[in-house]
């Protein structure tokens, strides 16, 4: 590039660093407008696909509308003056100071707006907090790094659940009912939020938290632990799919039927017995059974410092896992699901992880070493202060073949 | 002759000269080696600074005015008297007693050795700041009191509030609450006799104030060695308790002097009621038109019930937390915990955390009320 002609030219108008840092200041402006119009954000905050998550849309818009115009104005005035009165070597004016008159008025007229504001707004803070018309409730325990559900016993909108269900990351709930999530933690503050459903609320340890739920058609919403949470926070994702009420009969139907163990000397029936061996202290599995035919019974408070770890019983009915970070549905699989008509969303979400749509190497990365995929607190040697508890799923070293065996005995929990 | 920059720097570069030479000849190896070099060249370094501050002579006096060097700022004596030499004393002393005794003592007079450092230096800079002492005390002042004024402040409140809670620790529990009154009556009146009396002199206030100040850290000393009065453990709840087998003093003990912890109503699980006709419900929180007689409790959760008693006799709600096989194999016994028991009326809150499923468990998760027959609330823990 021709250098001596570059400098000539800046000369005449600004200094070099003043041009990049306005070049800079251009950049993110643009990026940053060209962001809000990404088509594929399910998690845009404006586009409300249930009924509580509309009253906060109705409510924040003339409030981001006005604040907008607001800051227009501001913002033109403060630009005219600033180039209006610019140096140009110019006396300097007349200094005044105070004008009561004008200074009322600006003080008037932003109460009077807050004000007008804080009338919707208390009437939508009250109106998301109603719990007299609750349909359905669900317990949501955050720990680190994934939620886990707990759908107590009882109607569950059209649905009854003889049996307590238990599962982690995707909560299932039915279309067109008010479901109240019992919010908690086991260990941190989290906070669990569906942006397309509604706002955001602390999972807080020893405090017990509602939240409504309500969608407004089938179809897979999705959203993030938004409260700091340590190690993977970032890694501690969620969605909530809503179901027709059939489906949804379907899915809890789904969730309570029999544990079938696997065909005697498949791999998967292999799988079986290196799952008991290793996973099965932390991991349940409903209705496993030893050899001896008792129970096996998972003991996830000795090991894990939260208390818990994910129900694998029916794994291969979720489309994500560890957080809801890694698919368990291919990319293909996953576009189809996700795009997918809400008529025709509850038949595809039901058949759950099929062989054909299953994303085996991030299951079996997983298995190879957990903490390589998501970062946990789980170095064996370090342990000391959490009494030997792991937060996360440590690395078990387990061989080729083990993980080849656990891999055909997963894709059997569906 | 020689200027007191030079002198310093020699007095440098013989001791390092000096400490050359022992740890030259005491320490061996390549440490040893390295340490010496090392050292003498500190000693070479110290040695020229020495020789440019008598070339310059310290650089701020000209050599040929010989009366200037009367007249400058770095010439006058120090005025008054410091105590900064003596504190630093203590705090080294302090430090080498407390290295050997107690870490308490070290800490302290570290502390103590930190702020002489800080005042001596600060006091032998500003000294020297001008030919003017008055100026050169407004310095000192001016650098330190935003340090000492706060750090002072912070001391008297330490001293007052920890007289003051060993005061409150050795009387009983009811002389305290007079103690209390009494002691904020006398400040609050004191403050309204300084704001009233204007004309008070400065002296009269500072000695009432002394007066108080020694008196209240006397009786804290007294008190701090008579040490402090009995303090009343709260029984803790057993399971014998909860299920009813513990003998009546047992149980009479606990309703009377066990804790009982309350909060927000919000956060509880579920309102357990036992109704005047003696029917157990729950009212799971999220749905208050169904009465529940079995709740889900999630796995390892901490949980809170609230209890309300709206039966005629006092009641306590026991939950059963199952029976489990110890280690070696030995049947266990059921465990439980329960609130108090409360009146007509009342209400109690109970928090429980579950880790096991029901099925390691030979005998039910539930909540009963020992005395009433034949209710039950089942938790499921699946
Ligand atoms: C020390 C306890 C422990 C052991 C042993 C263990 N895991 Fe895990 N596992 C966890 C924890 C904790 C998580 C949750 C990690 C997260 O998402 O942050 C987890 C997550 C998982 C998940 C993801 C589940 C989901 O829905 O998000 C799978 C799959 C899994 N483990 C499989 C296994 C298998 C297979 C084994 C045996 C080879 C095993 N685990 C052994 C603790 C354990
Ligand atoms: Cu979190």
């Amino acid at each position: 590039m021709d250098r001596s002609k570059e400098t000539v030219s800046t000369l005449g108008r600004m200094p070099s660093t003043r041009r990049h840092w306005s070049r800079a200041a251009l950049f993110t402006g643009v990026g940053l407008l060209l962001a809000g119009c990404a088509n594929n954000a399910p998690q845009d905050i404006f586009e409300p696909k249930g009924e509580n998550a509309k009253k906060i849309d109705t409510l924040q818009r003339p409030v981001f509308y006005i604040a907008g115009i607001v800051a227009l104005i501001v913002i033109g005035i403060v630009g005219y003056a600033m180039w209006k009165f610019r140096d140009r070597g110019q006396d300097i004016p007349e200094q005044s100071h105070g004008n009561p008159k004008l200074e009322i008025a600006l003080t008037i007229l932003p109460a009077i707006i807050l004000a007008a504001i804080s009338v919707p707004t208390v009437i939508s803070v009250f109106e998301l907090d109603k719990k007299t018309d609750t349909e359905c409730i669900i317990n949501v325990t955050g720990q680190q790094w994934w939620w886990e559900y707990d759908y107590a016993t009882g109607q569950c909108g059209d649905v009854k659940i003889d049996k307590p269900i238990v599962t982690a990351g995707e909560l299932v709930i039915p279309e067109k009912t008010n479901v109240l999530l019992r919010i908690t933690s086991r260990d941190v503050i989290h906070s669990y939020w569906i942006p397309a459903l509604n706002g955001k609320r602390d999972a807080v340890p020893g405090r017990l938290h509602t939240l409504r739920m309500q969608a407004d058609q089938p179809g897979i919403y999705t959203g993030q632990c938004t409260e700091f949470c340590g190690l993977s926070h970032a890694r501690m994702r969620q969605a909530a799919v809503a179901l027709t009420t059939s489906d949804f009969q379907q899915w809890v139907d789904n969730q309570l039927k029999e544990y079938v163990a696997p065909e005697a000397g498949s791999l998967a029936a292999e799988g079986e017995a290196v799952f008991t061996a290793n996973c099965s202290k932390c991991h349940q599995v409903n209705d496993l059974k030893n050899a001896d035919g008792s129970p096996v019974l998972s003991d996830p408070d000795l090991y894990v410092v939260s208390g818990v770890a994910p129900n694998l019983s029916h794994l291969m009915n979720r489309t994500a896992f560890a957080g809801w970070t890694f698919d368990l549905l291919t990319e293909e699989c996953r576009t189809a699901l996700w795009t997918a008509k809400p008529a025709d969303f509850g038949a595809m979400y039901l058949k759950g992880v099929t062989p054909e749509c299953f994303n085996e190497v991030a299951l079996r990365d997983w298995l190879r070493n957990p903490p390589a995929m998501k970062p946990m607190f789980v170095d064996p040697n370090n342990l000391s202060s959490t009494g030997g508890k792991y937060r996360g799923m440590p690395n078990l070293n387990l061989k080729p073949d083990q993980i080849d065996q656990l891999i055909a005995y997963l894709l059997g929990r569906n | 002759m020689f200027t007191t920059g030079s002198k310093l720097f020699l007095g440098a570069t013989a001791l390092s000269t000096v400490s050359a030479i022992v740890f030259g000849a005491s320490v061996g190896g390549s440490a040893g080696m390295l340490g010496t070099i090392g050292l003498i060249s500190v000693a070479v370094v110290f040695a020229f600074i020495a020789g440019i501050n008598l070339f310059t002579r310290d650089g701020n006096v000209s050599a040929t005015e010989a009366d200037v060097e009367r007249n400058t700022a770095a010439a006058q004596a120090g005025v008054g008297r410091s105590m900064w030499p003596l504190a630093a004393a203590l705090g080294s002393a302090g430090l080498v007693v407390g290295a050997v005794s107690k870490p308490v003592v070290f800490k302290v007079s570290f502390v103590i050795l930190l702020a002489a450092a800080a005042e001596w230096m600060v006091q032998g800079f500003s000294e020297r700041v001008s030919a003017d002492p008055k100026y050169n005390e407004g310095i000192r002042k001016r650098l330190l009191h935003p340090l000492e004024f706060p750090l002072l402040a912070a001391v008297g409140a330490i001293v007052f509030i920890y007289s003051f809670s060993r005061i409150m620790l050795n009387i009983d529990k009811d002389a305290g609450r007079w103690v209390f009154m009494v002691i904020g009556a006398i400040i609050t009146a004191a403050g309204f006799i300084f704001a009233a009396k204007r004309g008070m002199g400065k002296s009269t206030a500072a000695g009432i104030i002394t007066v108080g100040a020694l008196a209240l850290v006397g009786v804290g000393i007294a008190s701090a060695v008579s040490g402090q009065h009995p303090i009343e453990e709260h029984p803790e709840i057993t399971s014998a308790v909860c299920l009813g087998t513990a003998s009546e003093a047992q149980i009479e003990e606990i309703d009377t002097k066990a804790s009982q912890s309350v909060a927000a109503k919000s956060n509880v699980l579920a309102n357990v009621h036992l109704t005047s006709d003696e029917q157990l419900y729950a009212l799971n929180t999220g749905i208050g038109y169904v009465q529940y007689h079995e709740i889900m409790v999630p796995q390892s959760n901490t949980v809170h019930v609230m209890f309300h008693n709206d039966s005629a006799e006092p009641r306590r709600l026991t939950i059963h937390l199952g029976t489990f096989k110890a280690a070696d194999g030995t049947e266990g016994s059921e465990e439980a915990d329960c609130t108090t028991a409360v009146e007509k009326g009342g209400t109690a809150f109970l928090t429980f955390k579950i880790t096991k499923s029901q099925l390691a468990s030979t005998t039910p998760y539930r909540l009963t009320v020992p005395g009433v027959e034949d209710q039950e609330i089942k938790l499921l823990v699946p």
